[in-house]
C-alpha cells in the first residue's frame, strides 16, 4: 500500500495523531526511530511517544527537565520508550492509523502516563472512584 | 538513531564551514516491507541555511494553498538546499552532518 510514496518526515509524520482502526486515539508521533539499512540509509522502524521521546527533541533545558522526570518517574517495566513498529502503520494521512486498538499496544499516552504518575499521587485525587 | 537525532542537526561542508541546519527528511517508501507498506526510506537531506521554520509543503509543486503565502514562504526559503542522502556523511561522535556532494539539481 502507498509504496513509493514521498514523505517528509517532520511534515507529514512527527507531531501526527495515532488513531486505532476505530478511529480512537493512541498517542502522538513524538519522534521515529530509524535504522541504517545495507547501503547506509536510514529507514523509519518505529513511532516513538511519551514524554522521553518528546523532551529531546524539545531540546534545551525544558526537554531535558520533561526527559529526566519522565525517566524518574518510569516504573522498571516502563524504562524503554514507549514505540509502535512500523508494520503496524496501515495508513498515513492526516492522522497514523495503525491496525490495533491502543490497549493491545504497548504505549501509554500522555493522559494516561499524567494520570498514574501524577494525579494519582496526589491526596484524594481517587476519592470519587473509590 | 532517532529522527530528532538527524532533524536540527548543523550541517557543515568538507572544510567545516557552517552550511545550514537539518529541516527535514525526505523519504520515499522503498524501504524494507514493514506489515502492510514499505517503510519510508530517507533519499535526501533538505538544508536550510536561515532556519525560518517548516517549509509547510509549499516546496511541493503540488501544492495547493494561497498563492501569497506560498511565495512568501518560498522566498523565506530561496536558499534552500535538497541534498541525497549519499552526499552526506555522520561525523563520528559528532553533532554535524558533512556533506561530501552536490545538493540535488
Amino acid at each position: 500500500m502507498a509504496d513509493g510514496r514521498e514523505l517528509d518526515l517532520q511534515l507529514h509524520l512527527l507531531d501526527r495523531q495515532v488513531q486505532d482502526p476505530d478511529h480512537r486515539m493512541i498517542c502522538k508521533v513524538d519522534d521515529l526511530e530509524l535504522e541504517l539499512d545495507a547501503t547506509g540509509r536510514p529507514y523509519v522502524t518505529a513511532i516513538l511517544s511519551g514524554p522521553r521521546a518528546l523532551g529531546p527533541r524539545l531540546g534545551g533545558r525544558l526537554g531535558r527537565w520533561v526527559a529526566a522526570i519522565a525517566g524518574r518517574l518510569a516504573t522498571p517495566e516502563e524504562s524503554a520508550i514507549p514505540r509502535i513498529d512500523f508494520g503496524q502503520v496501515t495508513e498515513i494521512g492526516s492522522a497514523i492509523t495503525v491496525a490495533r486498538a491502543a490497549g493491545d499496544l504497548d504505549v501509554a499516552p500522555l493522559e494516561d502516563w499524567l494520570d498514574r504518575h501524577v494525579i494519582a499521587r496526589i491526596p484524594g485525587s481517587r476519592h470519587e472512584s473509590e | 538513531m532517532k529522527a530528532s537525532d538527524l532533524i536540527g542537526r548543523p550541517v557543515v561542508d568538507s572544510t567545516g564551514r557552517r552550511i545550514g541546519v537539518v529541516t527535514d527528511l525526505r523519504c520515499v517508501q522503498d524501504g524494507p516491507l514493514r506489515g502492510a507498506m514499505a517503510a519510508p526510506r530517507v533519499r535526501d537531506v533538505i538544508v536550510s541555511r536561515r532556519r525560518t521554520g517548516s517549509m509547510l509543503g509549499y516546496d511541493r509543486r503540488d501544492q495547493q494553498g494561497p498563492w501569497l503565502i506560498r511565495l512568501l514562504v518560498r522566498w523565506l526559503h530561496r536558499d534552500l538546499l535538497i541534498v541525497p542522502w549519499e552526499a552526506t556523511q555522520l561525523t563520528d561522535g559528532g553533532r554535524a552532518l558533512v556533506l561530501t556532494g552536490a545538493q540535488r539539481a
